[in-house]
């Protein structure tokens, strides 16, 4: 039998739908009798619903908006989907003539906020993109140890082919002036840069890194020390290296 | 403070939902300009969270498409007492695309080695013209979101836009699953904190 604290952790995974079925039949038992658990359901819901707009906005092309419309006048469910993508010619004057009034009143906002939505929009991108690595489907996890000139470093590299390298390492000691750690990914025919890492001052760094989808499978993943903004091929000592 | 006032201020919430009522009420009675008025609303709102979830246009059109199908359909069992219109609709969009996520990613799964996933990755661009309300919203709760201790935030993700269940995201990120429920409470409880803040 589970506690009420026990229970009470639940309540957030139960707003996001994200208990597994018997955990969410036993909360959803509790919260009928438990007005404390009722009352942190009830005020973390509107917070999942903000979750739904921390999303990029992005509206949807001109044409499905008349097919779903017309698919709601005529009564009918929807099954049948658009899969064409016609051209902006397609347009008619007047929807364009609108477009461009509200694009002429909306451009001087629009520049304002890009520069605001700049830097958030760099860490946001960041966040999404380990965020889908972790969820991928074909996800490998690529365990790196220390080397000689750094022992106790570690690292962690979870690859996806579809979805780029998160990369993590703990325990690296500071780059000197004018060095900077670069991470490898080690191909049978060559290493290929992923770019660099900068830890902070306690020797943690995470980073997200591209990788092309056509790479050869890796045999290595590794970490050297180059100079500052990087080299091509690895030409520095290796701190940390580890094989699939 | 800030935030809760940004908010307030970009969206006049009773207004929204006293139209919105309006819509669904008068579409349980066969009128389809209130079909459009609630598209014009949502739809943009609603396809970014779907577009965000698949990650592919094609597919997030076929969804959008069904959550109006469904919302037009059900117009007359939208309950006010439990949440305003909007969020009904986005639950149902989420909900949606979750499942379609869910049966790609078995059927990825069954193919391993697929490299289908790049060529599906979003090349729409925000559409500057359109609603800015919807813009500086969602830049409001992405700042927040932004704040957050990054396993927290990850967590989140994982369980909102992947539809992972707890057990899953502890595999995912090798931590014990208490751990993991931790870190999406307290995320929650911080987010809500700061979504909140001054109302007291």
């Amino acid at each position: 039998m589970s506690t009420h604290e026990e229970l009470k952790a639940n309540a957030a995974g139960y707003v996001l739908g994200s208990l597994d079925p018997e955990e969410r039949r036993a909360f959803e038992s509790h919260l009928a009798g438990c007005a404390e658990c009722a009352q942190e359901v009830a005020s973390l819901r509107p917070v999942v619903g903000a979750l739904a707009t921390a999303v990029p906005q992005v509206t949807p092309r001109a044409e499905l908006r008349h097919r779903i419309l017309s698919n709601a006048a005529a009564g009918r469910r929807t099954d049948s989907h658009i899969h064409d993508r016609k051209s902006p010619a397609a347009l008619t004057w007047l929807a364009l003539a609108a477009a461009i009034i509200i694009a002429v009143g909306a451009s001087v906002y629009a520049v304002r906020l890009q520069r605001q939505m700049g830097e958030l929009q760099a860490r946001f991108d960041q966040a999404q993109a380990t965020t889908a690595v972790l969820a991928a489907p074909d996800l490998a996890r690529i365990d790196l140890q220390g080397q000689p000139v750094a022992p106790d470093a570690r690292a962690r590299a979870l690859w996806s082919r579809s979805r780029g390298l998160v990369f993590t390492a703990a325990n690296l000691p500071p780059a000197p002036a004018g060095k900077a750690y670069q991470v490898w990914v080690v191909t049978a025919q060559a290493p290929i840069s992923a770019g660099l890492l900068t830890p902070d001052s306690s020797g943690v760094g995470t980073q997200y890194y591209m990788t092309p989808v056509d790479i050869a499978p890796p045999v290595a993943v590794a970490v050297t020390l180059e100079p500052s903004g990087g080299v091509s091929a690895p030409t520095g000592e290796r701190y940390l290296v580890g094989m699939p | 403070m800030w935030l809760l006032a940004a908010l307030a201020r970009l969206q006049p919430a009773a207004e929204a939902q006293a139209e919105d009522e309006s819509s669904l009420r008068r579409l349980a009675f066969g009128d389809q300009a209130a079909a459009a008025s609630l598209y014009d609303r949502h739809a943009r709102p609603l396809y970014s969270l779907i577009l965000r979830i698949l990650g592919n246009e094609t597919e997030a059109e076929d969804v959008l498409q069904d959550v109006f199908a469904q919302a037009f359909r059900d117009a007359s069992r939208y309950d006010a007492r439990r949440g305003a219109v909007a969020a009904w609709l986005l639950t149902i969009a989420r909900s949606r695309a979750l499942d379609r996520l869910r049966a790609r990613r078995t059927r990825v799964e069954a193919r391993t080695g697929e490299m289908q996933m790049l060529d599906e990755m979003p090349d729409a661009q925000p559409d500057a013209a359109s609603t800015m309300l919807d813009e500086e919203r969602s830049r409001l709760v992405r700042q927040a979101l932004g704040e957050l201790p990054m396993l927290q935030r990850i967590a989140i993700e994982l369980a909102y836009y992947e539809g992972l269940s707890h057990s899953e995201i502890a595999e995912r990120l090798e931590q014990p699953l208490g751990t993991v429920k931790t870190r999406i409470r307290l995320g929650l409880l911080k987010l809500r904190d700061a979504l909140t803040e001054g109302l007291a």
